[in-house]
């Protein structure tokens, strides 16, 4: 199933010219495609006026007019005259419908601020700027970044190199390790790659604790271990064709690849070595004290961004 | 330096070739009726050791294992680091963010499990020490020690039990995972206190400096240690001729560890296990490498160290059914409804409690490892070991069956 069946499918419907059961289909659709295009109805930018502000409120604009959301910009500070004139003049330069975006100005701890703006306007994605690491070309999340990230009630956009002529997200990789959020994930990564035309999505899987199962399957013949070993794999394709087949992937170029590794590690690698565009990978639990002690995962990935990064929160 | 004599040589080549052929023969003995192959290799011991070699070949056992005292000394050497090999891949196996994305269940599960075993165990070797075995001069913590041996999880037979049952990685195999995890790391940490209390088993450190220095070891290794080994192995893997280098060297790091371990007073084989989770942990360290050293330790020193209980102790002389039948029933029981209530209390469903149950009741590594210690230490009794050899063979051959049981219950 493509998208532009679908399409067909809705258009018939509506002209009551089809059978019932069609126009049951179409009616399906057309809501599905009504929420498909209101992926993100309110997406929210956190601005603190620093030189990378305007490319950040560029790459966000792209995105609005991509998801034909609502803006909301959240600047926590004082507002003053001269605040606001700059902020006009940004607004004005990059080509933002004003009436179509909100300025929130809010005064307080910024992580707290910026999680109470996100839940008062009940904003869907919100979108923020990575740092870069003095003299090095490698990007990472601040304290403050984590802290939002840990806290935000919406899916987090994290973008290391924002473009005031906006970044082209080609190559997606998207988390597919079997955790309870994946299917969500894999569906959000393949509706937003679809959205933003993407050329190429990977679904990378792990293979839990391959060396633990291998290592018990040296009690078999070598057969039976080659056997374990092709099943161990073809489990993980299968797990994620199982996903993919209740979405409608459009025309996309999906890539299923298996890995033995630690999923953030592998992720963090392999989006390094083919030179992705946006990592999308899923968050389902609050990050404690003790994820700080013994980071892991996600942790793992903030402390250096391969790519841009989308965290899915259910 | 002392060395071997030609006898003595011999002597020791043959030990190490019957106790492998042998240890083979019944591992695939045991892969036949889809057993693990520690019940084999516990079997081959027993058969090579003085209950049947002994018994109807005394001549045959006296010269492969009594002989010359320098081979057994030699000998014994092996089996000490197979035993610390045996922790260390035990620790490889502790996967933390596991243990972390199964959060508040497997601790739950983990915990409780451990509690009723090492409560109605010390409750049961503190009323009754002469009839069960415990030493009564060190009546505490003997009493602890039998406790703690029938609360251990034998997590690499678990892992190979729910894989057969294609159950691995379903939320119910990734809880006992992680349960059994947490068990070994608690358990280690438990045992090295325990031990540090023993009159027999402490140098004279005491018990808080112990339990401080156990403590601090541990965090240490986990975050300190693990940066370290992650600033190291890459470039290990990168510059060094690989797996050779990545294994021998991690290799010596476990028995660095393992000595600084036994030099500041908690045994040897914990420094071991801690450096096992420390550098499983690490993300440099490839799954492939895992694997690699799993094979390795599996497949030669496991073998080397399940044969040796058999060796060392006379498996019809030291039977004492009563005790047996004590430690089994015991063992079992707290056990299971340990998890069982475990997953109950964290709001795990009934039917998925009850396969943690049966998943966590698994043994036949570390507690063999700790009753050994124990025996050795004078802490309990022959009989009481073989209850303990005895309840981890059917433990481990019936959590499949059961767990395969349990998973279809209409609950």
């Amino acid at each position: 199933m493509n998208t532009e069946l679908t399409l067909e499918w809705v258009l018939i419907g509506i002209n009551g010219v089809a059978i019932i059961s069609i126009v049951q289909i179409g009616k399906i659709c057309l809501f599905k495609v009504i929420s498909f295009f209101k992926m993100y109805q309110t997406v929210a930018l956190a601005i603190a006026f620093s030189p990378r502000m305007e490319a950040l409120i560029s790459e966000t604009k792209r995105l609005v007019q991509l998801f034909g959301s609502e803006l909301i910009l959240i600047h926590i500070g004082k507002k003053t005259d001269e605040l606001e004139t700059k902020l006009d003049e940004i607004i004005l330069k990059t080509g933002l419908d004003k009436l179509k975006t909100k300025l929130i100005w809010k005064e307080g701890k910024p992580v707290k601020m910026i999680i109470q703006a996100c839940k008062e306007e009940k904003a869907d994605l919100l979108v923020a700027g990575a740092l870069k690491r003095e003299g090095f070309l490698t990007y990472y999340m601040g304290s403050v970044g984590r802290k939002i990230i840990r806290k935000a009630p919406c899916s987090v956009l994290t973008l290391i190199e924002p473009n005031v002529e906006s970044t082209v997200f080609e190559k997606i990789v998207l988390n597919g390790t079997q955790l309870e959020i994946t299917p969500h994930v894999i569906e959000v990564g393949i509706n937003f790659s679809k959205q933003i035309k993407a050329d190429q999505v990977h679904i990378l899987n792990e293979i839990k604790m391959y060396g633990l199962q291998m290592g018990t399957a040296s009690e078999d013949s070598e057969e039976e271990a080659s056997q374990t070993r092709r099943q161990l794999v073809q489990n993980e394709v299968e797990y994620v064709e199982r996903i993919l087949n209740k979405i409608d992937q459009g025309e996309l170029k999906i890539n299923i690849k298996v890995t033995g590794g630690r999923w953030a590690v592998e992720l963090a690698r392999f989006c390094e070595k083919i030179d992705a565009d946006l990592l999308v990978v899923g968050d389902d639990h609050k990050l404690n004290f003790f994820d700080r002690i013994f980071p892991h995962d996600l942790e793992d990935l903030l402390s250096t961004l391969p790519c841009n990064l989308l965290i899915v929160k259910i | 330096m002392e060395t071997l004599d030609h006898k003595e040589v011999i002597n020791l080549l043959l030990q190490l070739a019957s106790i492998l052929i042998l240890a083979r023969v019944f591992a695939e003995l045991a892969r036949k009726f889809k057993q693990p192959a520690v019940v084999g290799e516990i079997f081959a011991g027993i058969i090579l050791g003085p209950t049947i070699l002994g018994n109807f070949f005394p001549g045959a056992q006296e010269y492969l294992f009594g002989a010359h005292e320098m081979t057994n000394i030699a000998f014994d050497g092996f089996v000490q680091i197979s035993v610390v090999l045996l922790l260390f891949i035990a620790g490889l196996e502790v996967e933390l963010h596991i243990v972390w994305s199964q959060g508040k269940k497997a601790l739950y599960i983990a915990v409780a499990s451990m509690i009723l075993p090492i409560i109605a165990g010390f409750v049961v070797a503190y009323a009754f020490p002469e009839f069960l075995g415990v030493n009564i001069n060190d009546r505490v913590v003997a009493s602890t020690f039998f406790g703690l041996a029938i609360s251990i999880t034998g997590l690499a037979i678990v892992a190979r039990i729910l894989m057969d049952l294609n159950l691995f990685k379903t939320s119910s195999g990734l809880l006992i995972i992680a349960g059994a995890m947490i068990v070994d790391v608690l358990g280690w940490l438990i045992f090295s206190v325990i031990l540090s209390l023993s009159e027999s088993g402490s140098d004279g450190l005491g018990v808080w400096p112990t339990i401080g220095l156990t403590l601090l070891f541990t965090l240490v290794m986990l975050t300190i240690g693990k940066g370290l080994i992650n600033r190291v192995l890459p470039w290990i893997n990168k510059k060094l001729a690989w797996p050779g280098g990545l294994l021998s060297l991690s290799l010596a790091l476990c028995f660095l560890a393992a000595s600084f371990t036994e030099f500041i007073g908690i045994h040897a084989i914990f420094g071991a296990f801690i450096i096992g989770v420390a550098l499983g942990d690490s993300e440099y360290l490839t799954e492939k490498a895992k694997e690699i050293l799993h094979q390795f330790i599996n497949n030669i020193f496991a073998p080397i160290f399940f044969v040796s209980i058999g060796l060392k102790v006379n498996f019809i002389t030291g039977f004492d059914p009563g005790i047996v039948g004590v430690v089994i029933v015991v063992g079992l029981l707290t056990k299971y409804y340990g998890a069982y209530f475990g997953g109950r209390l964290a709001g795990v469903s009934r039917k998925e409690s009850i396969v943690a149950g049966f998943g966590m009741s698994t043994r036949g590594s570390m507690d063999i490892v700790l009753g050994l210690i124990a025996l050795e230490n004078g802490l309990v009794t022959e009989p009481l070991f073989i209850g303990l050899v005895i309840l981890a063979i059917i433990a481990s051959m019936s959590a499949g069956p059961l767990i395969g049981w349990a998973r279809n219950l209409k609950v």
